[in-house]
């Protein structure tokens, strides 16, 4: 029997209870265990996606290539390893092989440093009525206003915000993620969210629930 | 010009939001913020924005793309074997 007959007898949730009649090998059971744990992934992969690619078609499309590549190097996947952060990599990669290329955007070189936001972070204290009024305008504004402020921002800010704020993921997962220093990641977070806040503020602002002058 | 303690508090603040810091950092900052409520009010906004961002972007697959990703691993396992 191949492993091709016993997965025509599998649903998505697992093996059908009159299924298969001799057990799984070893590398069958792992490979299942792979596949249910990936394929759990998708939703998370899909909004990600679409926070990289702004629509909905090519997020499709990026998601379903980074199945494939998944499946193709699934051998080179080390089994108790982070199986999300190895799909978010391959997923980053093929976004910025394919789409990157696609929207030719020229890719900056990521001149920022770390010592660059430690100077600018500081003396960013403010009255604590204009705390209160910048509260009070992120609380009325809906999901589309985030969603479309974290849109505006260049793909490195974006998507380290992404895989901050909605993943959860360590700096040093970012960091594999992106390809890139740990001390980048910190400043792209740094950045990403200082940008992020003045746009909503701008987007309160347009809307008259926040006052920019009372700033100054 | 903020105190020293500001100064280190606003500077770390993404890393004490991202859980980020040493025991040490995060109890120094922690107990900071309790105190000095400008700082606090920064760390309640960032923190907002955070959960505002989570919060915003939890959209499921489409269905036709559930079922394009199986058909390629039912692909992907004929040609394995």
């Amino acid at each position: 029997m191949t492993v091709t007959e016993s997965a025509s007898t599998r649903t998505r949730s697992g093996l059908q209870s009159q299924g298969p009649v001799r057990s799984l090998t070893m590398s069958e059971k792992t490979n299942l265990d792979f596949e249910a744990e990936a394929l759990s992934y998708m939703d998370q992969l899909y909004a990600a996606a679409l926070r990289m690619t702004r629509n909905g078609a090519d997020a499709e499309d990026l998601v379903q290539e980074t199945f494939a590549k998944a499946f193709a190097a699934q051998d080179k996947f080390t089994p108790g390893t982070n199986l999300k952060a190895w799909l978010y990599r391959i997923q980053t990669n093929a976004f910025i092989n394919t789409y990157r290329k696609k929207q030719r955007e020229p890719k900056r070189t990521d001149a920022d440093t770390v010592e660059d936001w430690q100077l600018a972070a500081a003396a960013e204290h403010q009255s604590a009525g204009l705390a209160s009024a910048e509260e009070a305008a992120l609380d009325a504004l809906g999901d589309d206003a985030i969603r479309d402020a974290l849109a505006e921002l260049s793909d490195d800010f974006r998507m380290a915000v992404y895989l901050s704020d909605v993943e959860g993921f360590a700096y040093k997962e970012i960091a594999e993620i992106m390809d890139t220093p740990v001390g980048t990641v910190m400043s792209r977070l740094h950045r990403g969210r200082k940008l992020l806040r003045e746009k909503l503020r701008d987007y309160a602002a347009e809307r008259g629930i926040y006052d920019r002058k009372a700033e100054a | 010009m903020p105190k020293r303690q500001c100064e280190e508090a606003l500077t770390k603040l993404f890393e004490y939001i991202d859980g980020e810091l040493s025991d040490e950092e995060l109890l120094r900052i922690g107990a900071h913020l309790k105190e000095c409520p400008p700082c606090e009010a920064e760390h309640r906004i960032n923190e907002k924005i955070r959960l505002l961002v989570s919060k915003a972007n939890g959209e499921s697959a489409p269905h036709q793309l559930r079922e394009r990703v199986l058909s390629t691993i039912q692909m992907a396992r004929t040609e394995a074997t």
